[in-house]
């Protein structure tokens, strides 16, 4: 008779109270594990074309009116077969079909509603909270790609930061006549408070949320800086959550950038700013529950395991130092994490109505006695005027041909280059200089003549406010729509770090995408979609890997990589 | 008693490298916000009422349909643990409190109020919601996922109103509420460090609980049948006194009396074993203090009121005086509140000085 582990005349329910020597047995064959577990996610019943020769024959059948038309599709090449770095994620939804593809979404738009993940949209004056648009068809890049971006991202800030920091000090770019002075000292976001002010390490934007977009022809261009106070980090590291949850077979043998990494090296960066020697005190500064990102800023808190503070919390006191009102009274604060815009921070220097902020905020760090992320005043780099410039300026600080390109911009400062913009309406994207979220964006293809009319006459009236730009034909990727697989626009905002301690940038970004048909505007706020987005090392993905008609448990499962 | 052969230190004791070992302390003093500590005790206190009050509905409809027609309390009890008489008064006029005998305030009406009512701000459903609000709030210091349970108990709680207008989904929708609010408060105990957030969440847990308790006691002493003294259905009342604080099955293990007032009482004022029982909320109120910096006003008033319980003289308000006892503890535990509120939430502004900045 075979020995009991747990010892004979043991209760067999008491066995969890016993000390145990080994794991518990567990049954081993319960029959046919696909009958076993019929609800498990990665199980593909249908037979499958297996080759991509296959496929080419069987000219993919559930996705059959899927056409690319003019544009790059980021999953598809023009011969409608996945790139190689899909293809992988492309042959497993050929198993699960559309109608597997709508179970796994409905499965995502539970978790999301009821993980709580959602924005806000202003109504008028009310804001609303809607649950987080996601779609669960990832977008993939290809690592050898990515690293050739996140090069460039990283230049970029560099360079953006050697510019602000010249900004507040000589100004040596204006002397050289890279920049026009007045487009510097004329922008809504220079801050006379901030001239000759040091922050460590002469860095000023430690956060940047770019904004990059594909053209027909594969080139990848930067749109936008976004060096106040971007948001869209918590909602790129929730969409990677609920993939997870959606697709747990494909992180199984596809070698996919994890995106994780981001919270400990923000915290990293945090610390490092700090004035005061040993563990800094870090915390988030909300302008309430309210705001439209407040979902993401108490995500970030809570990630970093820091306090999330409002302006009315703390206090500047007489020695220049913030404190945060705590159950024990006041505590030094040394670094603030700010989601907040400059000019509510301090009353005393900014809006005086502003209820949002702390008296003495920018004193104080003048003093060197709170590090503020980003610092007040970065924004002067981050406004549609200054982007058009951002090659030059890389080139002047760095002496180094930018490594991600522009795109081409008009400013309509320029009398000849508003004329151009003015007789070419129809044919460009007319842009506010300093406005975010896509408000007050002409889409000249698709506005009407009254619309046309409205956006010339604003531009006569205030040329510094506008730029714009050639209409890009917006790479497109596969998107869920109704139940049918349908090319969708999408753009892509990956978050660069600098600190004293070095740059990082996350692996991929999130990919917001234009859920109505033909539409550009990816914005949440003007109803855009997400998608997790996946850095995928192709090379590492052979075919053969990943069989997703092969169930789990089968013979062999755990031995791959 | 087994003479287990396995040695219980397991431990690695070999001796680490140096420059493996991660020496960083943790972080020292608090950083709890007044605002975070608020929210956590607030979050606290609603979701015991959600749960408690859930569970004195349930009761509530399996008593009534356990007395006979005439001998039934109807459903106005029920608005006056919850403390919404007025409220209900306001919606359907000249209703509640009617004479007795003409009872007009149908299940109904009480039903729709006590759960999900918009003129009732204390329904179950408000209590979600606020309890809900709360945890967002405090969402840096409470695990995410008592967050997301409860952000889901209020979403399905709103999505199934129309199925809690019968008894039968009511008991669904009541049941749901109770698990939902259990779940939440086991995950913060399996999951929250015994912090100075779980201390607050853990106060405004048990100073609910003693208020409720007090309610549902409340209630009993105003039945007019208890005051004459020649009540048939004793025992049923008092069952039901019982179930609803979840003591039952507790009550019977701890006293050997078949339930009556006296030991009733006894069990849910005195009694520092069970959980809802009056004085060992405030126990637990009591020891969440201790943890707490500059607590020695909440603690004497916390052990005021424990005083004033510990002293009732149970068999005598088993007969009478109930109500005036009751508003005692009340009153002594609304104190304990303020104490608490003025200590942490809400100081003088005089408190704005730094020390280092003051001399």
């Amino acid at each position: 008779m075979a020995r009991d582990p747990y010892g004979a005349g043991r209760r067999p329910d008491r066995q969890g109270i016993c000390y145990r020597k080994k794991p518990f047995t567990e049954r081993k064959h319960c029959g046919n594990p696909r009958d076993a577990s019929p609800a498990y996610t990665g199980e593909v019943t249908n037979p499958v074309p297996r080759t991509v020769a296959d496929e080419r024959r069987a000219g993919h059948p559930s996705w059959p009116s899927y056409d690319t038309g003019e544009y790059y599709d980021e999953l598809l090449g023009k011969d409608g077969l996945p790139r190689p770095s899909a293809e992988p994620l492309w042959r497993h939804f050929e198993g699960l079909g559309a109608e597997g593809l709508v179970e796994r979404q409905e499965a995502a738009d539970r978790e999301i509603r009821a993980v709580g993940v959602t924005f806000t949209v202003y109504d008028g004056t009310t804001g609303v909270d809607r649950p987080w648009p996601f779609d669960i068809i990832p977008r993939v890049i290809s690592s050898q790609e990515w690293h050739h971006v996140e090069t460039g991202l990283v230049q970029r800030l560099n360079a953006l930061n050697l510019f602000i920091d010249d900004v507040y000090h000589d100004q040596r770019s204006v002397t050289a006549g890279v920049v026009p002075a007045d487009l510097v000292t004329g922008s809504p976001n220079f801050r006379p408070e901030c001239v000759g002010v040091d922050p460590p390490g002469g860095i000023w934007a430690h956060i940047c949320g770019s904004d990059l977009v594909r053209d027909a022809d594969g080139t990848i261009y930067v749109l936008e800086d976004n060096l106040r106070v971007p948001s869209g980090m918590s909602y790129l590291l929730e969409n990677r959550m609920v993939t997870k949850h959606v697709f747990p077979e494909m992180f199984r043998h596809y070698s996919i950038e994890p995106v994780d990494p981001y919270i400990g090296r923000l915290a990293n960066l945090l610390a490092s700013v700090s004035p005061a020697p040993g563990d800094p005190t870090i915390v988030v500064m909300t302008p309430g529950i309210h705001n439209s990102a407040y979902f993401e800023h108490a995500f970030l808190a809570q990630q970093l395991g820091v306090e999330l503070v409002e302006g009315n919390d703390m206090v500047v006191a007489d020695d220049d130092c913030v404190y945060v009102q705590t159950i024990d009274g006041l505590q030094r604060v040394d670094v603030i994490y700010r989601r907040i815009d400059d000019l509510f921070l301090d009353p005393d220097e900014f809006r005086p109505d502003s209820a949002l902020g702390v008296a003495g905020l920018m004193r104080s760090w003048r003093a060197g006695r709170v590090g503020l992320v980003n610092a007040p005043g970065a924004g002067v780099a981050d406004d549609k005027g200054v982007y058009a410039y951002v090659p030059d300026i890389i080139r002047f600080f760095l002496g180094e041909d930018p490594i991600l390109d522009n795109v081409p911009t008009l400013r309509c400062i320029d009398p000849e280059s508003r004329r151009h913009v003015l007789d070419n309406l129809e044919r460009l994207v007319v842009k506010p200089a300093n406005e975010s979220g896509g408000y007050g964006i002409t889409v000249g293809s698709q506005a009407s003549p009254e619309e046309l009319a409205a956006a010339a006459d604003a531009i006569n009236d205030h040329p510094r406010g506008w730029v714009a730009q050639p209409i890009l034909k917006l790479s497109t990727a596969p998107t869920l729509c109704d139940g049918d697989i349908a090319p969708r626009h999408v753009d892509l905002r990956p978050f660069t770090l600098i600190g004293p301690e070095g740059a990082y940038v996350t692996r991929g970004g999130l990919t917001r995408v234009a859920r109505r048909e033909g539409s550009l505007i990816v914005n949440s706020s003007q109803g855009g979609g997400s998608k997790d987005t996946w850095v995928v090392d192709a090379s590492l993905a052979s075919p053969g890997s990943f069989d997703p008609t092969r169930a789990p448990g089968d013979p062999g499962d755990e031995g791959a990589p | 008693m087994t003479g287990d052969p396995v040695p219980h230190q397991t431990a690695d004791t070999r001796p680490v490298p140096d420059d493996d070992i991660d020496d960083d302390q943790p972080k020292e003093g608090t950083m709890l916000l007044a605002r975070m500590a608020e929210s956590v005790y607030w979050a606290g206190r609603y979701l015991e009422r959600a749960e408690s009050t859930a569970r004195i509905v349930q009761v509530h409809t399996d008593t009534h349909v356990d007395l006979p027609v005439g001998e039934d309390v109807g459903w106005e009890p029920l608005l006056t643990i919850v403390g919404v008489h007025t409220e209900f008064d306001a919606r359907y006029p000249g209703t509640a409190g009617a004479p007795d005998g003409v009872r007009l305030a149908t299940e109904a009406d009480v039903i729709e109020f006590v759960l999900h009512h918009e003129d009732n701000p204390t329904s179950i459903l408000a209590s979600l919601a606020k309890a809900r609000a709360n945890l967002r709030t405090a969402r840096p210091v409470v695990p995410s996922e008592a967050w997301e349970v409860c952000n889901n108990l209020w979403l399905t709680s709103v999505d199934h109103l129309a199925e809690a207008s019968t008894r039968l989904g009511r008991v669904q929708w009541l049941r749901r509420v109770v698990a939902g609010c259990q779940r939440i408060t086991g995950i913060m105990l399996g999951a929250m460090s015994r912090d100075e957030a779980m201390s607050f969440l853990w106060i405004g847990h048990n100073l609910e609980r003693a208020d409720l308790t007090t309610r549902v006691l409340d209630v009993r002493s105003d039945n007019l049948h208890m005051q004459r003294g020649d009540d048939p259905y004793d025992v049923v009342h008092w069952m039901a006194v019982l179930r609803s604080l979840a003591a039952y099955q507790p009550f019977r293990r701890a006293m050997p009396a078949r339930p009556q007032g006296g030991s009733t009482l006894r069990f849910l004022l005195q009694d520092d074993r069970f959980p809802r029982a009056v004085s060992a909320c405030l126990s637990e109120v009591r020891s969440h203090l201790k943890e707490l910096p500059r607590a020695e006003e909440a603690i004497e008033a916390c052990s005021e009121a424990s005083l004033l319980v510990a002293s009732a003289p149970v068999a005598k308000l088993a007969v009478g005086g109930l109500e005036e006892f009751l508003d005692d503890v009340q009153v002594a535990l609304g104190q304990l509140h303020l104490r608490i509120d003025h200590t942490y939430f809400h100081p003088s502004l005089a408190r704005w000085q730094p020390e280092s900045a003051a001399s």
